[in-house]
C-alpha cells in the first residue's frame, strides 16, 4: 500500500507542480471571471458615457411605457413632435449630444414597425431591448384595449407553467431551460475532463514505457498497482482542478452574480440567473460520472499506451478509445431534443455514454432509476475493463518494437 | 542500514534458486528447464551470446515475468513477497524520470523499496557526495549528461543496501570511467558479503569479475560452477613456455602441435601427456626458461568447446578471442 502511495505522490506532485497545470487551472477561471466581468466593465462605460435617447411619440400612449421598460438600462427623453426641428435633432445627433432618436407611430401600434436615427446602429443587447421593449409596448395597449390589464401583464411577463409528474421531480429547479443548460455545460465538462485526463494517464504510462524506467519500478512494485497507483495520482490531478474550478465558478456565481445583475438589469433578473449555480446534488452526481468515467477511460488509455512503443504509434492507437467519448458528444444535442425517447434511454444507459449522456438527462428530468442504473451498469464495465486493460498493461509496458495485433493482444490477455 | 546487514550474516541457502524454469513467448521458448543456485556472497556471471535467454532469466528472478515452469527463490522467498525490495536490480535498459529533480527520483526509488523517504533522501545525498555529483541533486535528471545519469541510475540502483545486485549487462554502453566507478560499487559490495548477480556477453569481463559463472545458450543452460573449478576441468593441455636455447627438446612424444609466439612457444600435449615431463625435458636440454605456464582456457574458449563455433559466431565474439587456435 506504502508502495502504491509513493507511485500516487510522485504522479500527482509531478503533475500539479508542472507550468501547465498552474496555467490551465487559473487560466479557467480567469476565463470565467472574464465572462462575467467583460459585460460589466463595458457596461459601465457605457454608463459613464451615457446619451440621452429620445423618443417621439406620435401615438401618445406608448411613451411611458417604453420609457420604463428602458429607464433601468437607458436614459431617454421625450420631445414632442415639432418641439425640434429635424435638421437640430441631426446635429445633436452628429455632435454626439444624444444617442439617437426612436420614433414612435401608428405604424408601432398597429404592427410593432418604429425607426431609430442614430450615428451608428446600437449594440445587439441594445437592439433587443428596444425592439422588446417596443413589442410589449404595442402588445400591452392593444390587449389592455381589449381586456382585463393584469391578464394582460400577466402573459407579458411569460406566462406560468406548472410541470407535475407522476415520477415525482429529480430537482428543485424551477426554470427548465436553466437546468438544460446547465446539463450541457456538465455534459460538456465532462467530455473535456474525461478526455483531457484519459490523455494524460497515457501519456504518463508512455513515458514510463519509453523511458524504460518501468522495468525498475516493476522489479518491485506489481504492474496493477503501478497502474492502479497512475491512475489514481493522474485522477487526483483532475479532481483538484475541477474542485478549484468548481469553486471558482460557485464563488463567482454567488458573489460576481448580484453584481452583473445590479449593473445590467436589462440581461437578467437575479433570480434567473442563480438558477444557473449548480446545486450540491447536482454536483456531487457531476464528480461520480467524472470518477467512474474517469476509471474507465484511463484504464482504457493506460492499455493503449502498454501496446505502444512512441507518441506517434499512441496517436494513432487512441483514436478508437476517444471516439467512444466524442460519439455521445455528438449525438447529445439530437437526444436532448427528447431526453427520455428509446434512443436517449438507451444510449444513456450504455457505460461508455454514460457521463456525457445521462448527466445531462438527469438535469433534464430522467428518472433517478436510470440514472442509478447507469451507475451500476458504469461499475460493472469498469472491473470489467479494469481487468482485460491490467492484463495488456502487465505485458505490454514490457514490450518494444512493433505495436501487436488484436490476436496477439487477445493471448496476452489470456496469458498474463 | 542494519537491518538487511545482520540478515544478510544469519541468512542461509542460496540467494536465488531456479527450479526447472521455462519461459516461452508464442512459439519462441526463451529459457528451457534452467536450472540455477547462486551462492549467498558470490559474484555470479550469467554468460551467453545475445538473445540466449539471460534478460529473460532475470525479469523471471525479479518477478517481472511468470515462469511457464518452473519456480524461482528469491533470498528464500517467492517473488510476490517483500524479497524484491531487498534486491538491486539494474535492467540492460536502464531508465530514469527525466523531468523530476535527481533528488525526487532517488526518494521515489528508495520510497518504493520500502525506505522512508528522509532515510533515502539522506543516503541519495551520501551518495551523489560519494560519486561527485552533490550540486545536482536539486537539478532535472534531463539536465545531466548521460554519464551522470548513468551514476544517478547506479545510486538508484544501490540506495536501499540491497542483500543481492542483479545487472543485466551492466557495463554495456557506459563511457570507460563509468565502468571503473561500477565495478568498483560492485567490488565494494561484495566485500561487504552482497550477493552480485550480472549478465554479460563480454566473456573477457565476467573472467575479471566472476567467482562463479553460467553459461547458457539458445535458451539453455551449457554448464556452470565456479569459475576456477570450471577452467581447472576445461584445461586442453596447453603450455605456454617462454626460454632462450635450441628447440630441439621439443621433438618429443608429449607434443602434438608447436605454435611459435613472440617471446615463446605454445605446445599442445597430446591426450594424457604430463606437462611437467615436458618441463623436465626442457631443463635437461639445457635451454633457459623464462616462463613455464599451463595455459587454461578462456571463457570463451570453454564456450565455444560447448555450443560449437557456430553458436559462438552467432554470439557474435570476435574471433581474435580464440588465441588457442585450432584448439577445438
Amino acid at each position: 500500500m506504502r508502495v502504491v502511495l509513493a507511485v500516487i505522490r510522485r504522479e500527482y506532485l509531478q503533475r500539479v507542480r508542472s507550468k501547465w497545470f498552474i496555467f490551465g487551472t487559473v487560466a479557467g477561471p480567469l476565463f470565467m471571471i472574464a465572462i462575467i466581468a467583460v459585460p460589466i466593465v463595458l457596461g459601465l462605460r457605457d454608463d459613464v458615457e451615457e446619451r440621452g435617447l429620445l423618443i417621439l411619440d406620435r401615438t401618445g400612449i406608448l411613451y411611458e411605457r417604453v420609457a420604463s421598460r428602458l429607464g433601468g438600462a437607458l436614459v431617454v427623453e421625450r420631445i414632442e413632435a415639432g418641439e425640434s426641428a429635424e435638421s437640430t435633432l441631426e446635429g445633436r445627433i452628429q455632435s454626439g449630444d444624444i444617442s439617437g432618436l426612436l420614433v414612435l407611430d401608428a405604424g408601432t401600434l398597429s404592427a410593432g414597425r418604429a425607426v431609430y436615427r442614430g450615428l451608428e446602429t446600437p449594440s445587439a443587447i441594445r437592439r433587443i431591448l428596444i425592439q422588446q421593449a417596443v413589442v410589449e409596448s404595442a402588445l400591452e395597449v392593444r390587449l389592455l384595449d381589449a381586456s382585463d390589464a393584469d391578464g394582460a401583464r400577466a402573459l407579458l411577463d411569460g406566462g406560468q407553467v406548472e410541470y407535475q409528474s407522476f415520477l415525482g421531480e429529480n430537482s428543485d429547479r424551477d426554470d427548465p431551460a436553466a437546468a438544460l443548460a446547465t446539463g450541457f455545460a456538465g455534459g460538456f465538462l465532462l467530455y473535456m475532463t474525461l478526455l483531457i485526463y484519459g490523455i494524460q494517464v497515457m501519456r504518463a504510462v508512455l513515458e514510463e514505457k519509453t523511458t524504460r524506467i518501468v522495468e525498475i519500478v516493476i522489479s518491485v512494485v506489481r504492474p496493477g498497482q503501478l497502474m492502479l497507483g497512475k491512475i489514481l495520482g493522474v485522477g487526483a490531478v483532475g479532481l483538484t482542478q475541477l474542485g478549484i474550478w468548481a469553486l471558482s465558478v460557485v464563488l463567482l456565481l454567488t458573489f460576481g452574480l448580484p453584481y452583473v445583475v445590479a449593473a445590467r438589469p436589462e440581461l437578467l433578473g437575479l433570480e434567473a440567473a442563480m438558477e444557473f449555480v449548480p446545486r450540491a446534488a447536482e454536483l456531487a452526481l457531476f464528480l461520480l460520472f467524472f470518477v467512474l468515467g474517469y476509471f474507465l477511460y484511463s484504464s482504457l488509455y493506460a492499455a493503449v499506451a502498454a501496446m505502444c512503443s512512441s507518441d506517434e504509434e499512441a496517436q494513432q492507437t487512441q483514436m478508437p478509445v476517444t471516439i467512444l467519448l466524442v460519439v455521445p458528444m455528438m449525438i447529445l444535442m439530437p437526444i436532448m431534443e427528447n431526453p427520455d425517447g428509446p434512443w436517449g434511454t438507451w444510449l444513456s444507459l450504455v457505460p461508455f455514454f454514460s457521463p456525457v449522456l445521462m448527466f445531462p438527462r438527469y438535469m433534464a428530468g430522467a428518472p433517478l432509476w436510470q440514472v442509478g442504473l447507469s451507475l451500476v451498469l458504469m461499475v460493472v464495465a469498469i472491473v470489467v475493463v479494469a481487468w482485460v486493460a491490467g492484463r495488456i498493461y502487465r505485458v505490454g509496458i514490457l514490450m518494444q518494437g512493433k505495436r501487436p495485433t488484436l490476436p496477439e493482444i487477445v493471448r496476452w490477455v489470456r496469458e498474463a | 542500514m542494519n537491518h538487511s546487514s545482520s540478515s544478510r550474516i544469519s541468512a542461509s541457502g542460496p540467494a536465488v534458486l531456479l527450479d526447472g524454469v521455462t519461459k516461452q513467448f508464442g512459439a519462441h521458448i526463451a529459457v528451457s528447464n534452467l536450472v540455477l543456485d547462486i551462492p549467498r556472497g558470490s559474484i555470479y556471471g550469467l554468460l551467453g551470446p545475445n538473445g540466449s535467454g539471460k534478460t529473460t532469466t532475470l525479469r523471471m528472478i525479479m518477478g517481472i515475468l511468470r515462469p511457464d515452469r518452473g519456480s524461482v527463490t528469491l533470498l528464500g522467498e517467492d517473488t510476490n513477497g517483500t524479497a524484491r525490495q531487498r534486491v538491486g536490480y539494474l535492467p540492460e535498459e536502464r531508465g530514469v524520470y527525466k523531468r523530476m529533480k535527481v533528488i525526487e527520483h532517488l526518494e521515489f526509488l528508495g520510497e518504493i523499496r520500502g525506505m522512508t523517504r528522509a532515510i533515502a533522501r539522506q543516503r541519495a545525498m551520501i551518495w551523489l557526495e560519494r560519486l561527485g555529483l552533490p550540486e545536482w541533486a536539486a537539478k532535472k535528471v534531463e539536465d545531466l549528461s548521460k554519464g551522470m545519469q548513468q551514476k544517478v541510475q547506479f545510486i538508484g540502483t544501490v540506495l536501499h543496501d540491497p542483500e543481492l545486485l542483479i545487472l543485466d549487462e551492466p557495463f554495456s554502453g557506459l563511457d570507460p570511467i563509468n565502468q571503473d566507478v561500477l565495478e568498483e560499487i560492485v567490488r565494494d559490495f561484495h566485500k561487504r558479503g552482497t550477493t552480485i548477480v550480472f549478465s554479460t556477453h563480454l566473456m573477457d569481463q565476467a573472467e575479471r569479475l566472476c567467482e562463479s559463472v553460467c553459461l547458457i545458450s539458445r535458451a539453455e543452460k551449457v554448464l556452470d560452477g565456479n569459475l576456477l573449478e570450471i577452467k581447472r576441468q576445461e584445461r586442453s593441455g596447453a603450455v605456454a613456455l617462454d626460454y632462450d636455447g635450441d628447440d630441439g627438446w621439443l621433438d618429443a612424444s608429449e607434443v602434438e602441435a608447436v605454435e611459435r609466439t613472440d617471446s615463446g612457444v605454445r605446445v599442445r600435449l597430446r591426450d594424457g601427456a604430463d606437462a611437467q615431463i615436458l618441463l623436465q625435458r626442457a631443463m635437461s636440454a639445457g635451454v633457459e626458461i623464462r616462463r613455464f605456464e599451463i595455459v587454461e582456457p578462456t571463457l570463451h574458449e570453454v564456450f565455444v568447446r560447448h555450443v560449437g563455433e557456430a553458436a559462438a559466431a552467432e554470439a557474435g565474439l570476435p574471433s581474435g578471442y580464440q588465441a588457442m587456435g585450432g584448439a577445438v
